[in-house]
């Protein structure tokens, strides 16, 4: 037991000092809430990204599915009150998770950068695809707001987007550092941690690589699913295809998880931390050109840093008795 | 037969496309060939080509096809530039490191591109008449482009078989170690394989502009990114001469497959085509990752 409650106390105490921040003034929520969006999205692309060390370069797909799930459970289901929300989430769940089946059964077979541009393959493809046919909105896209309106009120649904969806994402979040403790102290990460440093020679050994690489991938789609579903089409209220399929996304995520140190668990959280922050403050320093100064830190933490903040601590605490809270 | 004549005129003006689709391919396959390292930010390399053509005809009014050695040359430079920078210190690392880096120098131009030039879309036209198909009218221009597409890709193919330099190149994609051991500086190969590669990105940029009337901004390369990933996977992804005929096919398959797709009512076939072109990528890549034209193995 003692292995996977102690490297939740870093855990549980950044999230509770980032809730706290948030709670003390009004003004500081809608920050802690686009910082957390990057710490979640973090440890959902660790789950596959960390473990594996498979590049998933249309990892975003995965998030437009769910925040589709979402936005077509209030489309079509709206009579259903407040279970539509959960009815979001189960059908979230259920998109990300069929097409991370999907894309696994045929993509995992590929390695390297062959991977990385089939899976941009498929995020584009199915972008164009929603659009082409018309799918849901097509183009257009699917707007819930006056639904929403319409089953909750003005003042709920406020409140559910402006407060409950990030709560949500929190909560999430916090789930997916649960289940990657678990993994990392299980047979899965064990599997995984050998798949990761020589796939050829984990299969000879036994490890059935495919069905544990499609197990990490079909479990960070769904944390990817739940948070598009919170973060975007409660949260915003709307689903545009050219937003929620942005490539933008996938690379903020990696660079989350590459910043923080892959594979570890507290590092997508001080990723996400660091990053989120970041971005918020340069985008008030410097409005729209946030990114000519993320680049270069993208490209200068690539080459100088590859094993990331935690992935260097977890280095420095090794053989001390911290060794056994940072994992 | 209204539809046949809409057909053949299409193809004919998607053979013209491919091969400077082609052309802003090579240098991607060059690059993946010999440096094994996917060049994400790629479309950016082609901005900084239209916009070099933009400048260089608004300002100077030189014609495009003068502005092609100008390209070449700030394609070599920020080529070697960025290879010593970053570039040298990501060979033999992870994808994930050099994805990530790649794709960082990209958005890095890019949002250069826009301090200092706006995001406004923008654009030009170099009128130099046209030739009548009695089924469609082809401008000079196009054509122009299309001849030196190919005469480009003549000229790399002749360097890389008659010199050294391109024995030397072609001497580390085969076997590195080897080559190192007979005395080929390797780093200097890596260096110069990305400079061409970069080079040629840029050059193509150039004759890009001649195709998008009002499309010159600081995010234009996206969309020739995803093209050239598709373009270079129907070619293999490591050869620059699959990439070449990849080109060809895809402009052929772009434009006959939006003839076709636009008989379906309905539809959006301009998103429509991109989604076969992604089809078609995937394919490839499951049933034949060496590309078409490539041979057995990687």
């Amino acid at each position: 037991m003692r292995r996977y409650v102690r490297p939740m106390i870093p855990v549980i105490i950044l999230y509770l000092t980032l809730l706290l921040v948030g709670l003390s003034s009004e003004s500081r929520w809608q920050p802690v809430a686009f910082i957390m969006f990057y710490i979640a999205l973090g440890q959902a692309l660790n789950m596959f990204l960390g473990m594996t060390g498979y590049v998933d370069f249309g990892y975003v797909a995965f998030l437009a599915l769910g925040s589709y799930g979402m936005a077509l459970a209030f489309s079509s289901f709206s009579s259903l009150g407040l279970w539509v929300i959960l009815l979001g989430f189960v059908l979230a769940i259920i998109m990300s998770s069929l097409l991370s089946l999907a894309v696994g059964a045929i993509a995992l077979r590929l390695r390297g950068a062959y991977f990385a541009i089939a899976t941009i393959g498929v995020n584009e493809g199915f972008r164009y695809l929603v659009e082409g046919v018309r799918l849901w909105g097509g183009s257009e896209g699917i707007i819930i707001s006056s639904t929403m309106k319409d089953i909750f009120g003005s003042d709920l649904s406020n409140y559910i987007s402006t407060f409950v969806a990030d709560i949500m994402v929190f909560v999430i979040g916090f789930i997916a550092a649960f289940l990657t403790v678990y993994i990392i102290n299980s047979r899965i990460g064990y599997a995984l941690m050998a798949v990761r440093e020589d796939e050829d020679a984990a299969r000879v050994m036994g490890v059935f690589a495919t069905k544990y690489k499609i197990m990490a991938f079909a479990m960070s789609a769904i944390f990817a699913g739940l948070i598009g579903a919170s973060a975007w089409t409660l949260k915003l209220t709307y689903v545009f295809p050219e937003d929620v399929f942005n490539i933008t996304y996938t690379v903020e995520a990696i660079a989350i998880v590459m910043l923080g140190g892959a594979g570890t668990l507290t590092g997508p959280i001080m990723g996400g931390l660091i990053y989120g922050f970041l971005r918020y403050y340069l985008s008030t320093v410097l409005p729209g050109f946030q990114l000519l100064v993320v680049a270069p830190l993208l490209v200068l933490i690539v080459t100088i840093f590859p094993e990331g903040v935690m992935g260097y601590v977890k280095r420095k605490v090794r053989n001390t008795r911290f060794e056994k809270y940072i994992i | 037969m209204p539809f046949l004549e809409q057909l053949a005129g299409n193809l004919i003006y998607g053979a013209i496309l491919g091969a400077v689709y082609g052309l802003a391919t090579m240098g991607l396959s060059q690059i993946f060939g010999v440096l094994k390292i996917v060049n994400v930010g790629h479309g950016a390399f082609i901005m900084l080509g239209a916009f070099t053509a933009y400048w260089m005809f608004t300002l100077y009014s030189i014609n495009p096809m003068l502005s092609i050695p100008i390209a070449l040359v700030i394609g070599l430079s920020m080529g070697l530039a960025v290879f010593y920078t970053v570039i040298r210190r990501l060979i033999g690392a992870p994808e994930l490191s050099s994805l990530l880096a790649t794709f960082g120098i990209g958005i890095f131009l890019e949002e250069l591109a826009k301090f200092f030039w706006g995001p406004d879309h923008r654009g030009y036209t170099w009128n130099i008449g046209s030739v009548n198909l009695s089924i469609t009218l082809i401008p000079y221009s196009k054509l122009l482009a299309f001849g030196m597409s190919i005469i480009i890709a003549l000229i790399l193919y002749s360097i890389f078989q008659k010199t050294r330099i391109g024995t030397a190149i072609r001497a580390v994609v085969e076997d590195r170690e080897g080559a190192m051991v007979c005395g080929v500086n390797v780093t200097r190969i890596y260096a110069l394989s990305f400079a061409i590669g970069i080079g040629l990105t840029v050059m193509s940029g150039v004759l890009v502009t001649l195709f998008v009337p009002v499309g010159i901004n600081p995010y234009m390369g996206g969309e020739y990114t995803l093209k050239a990933f598709v373009i270079a996977v129907l070619g293999g992804l490591s050869s620059p001469w699959g990439a070449f005929v990849g080109g060809f096919i895809f402009g052929l398959l772009e434009n006959g497959s939006y003839t076709i797709l636009s008989l379906f009512p309905n539809v959006e076939p301009f998103s429509l085509t991109r989604f076969v072109a992604f089809s078609v990528l995937l394919i490839i890549l499951l049933v034949k990752p060496t590309g078409l034209m490539g041979g057995e193995g990687e």
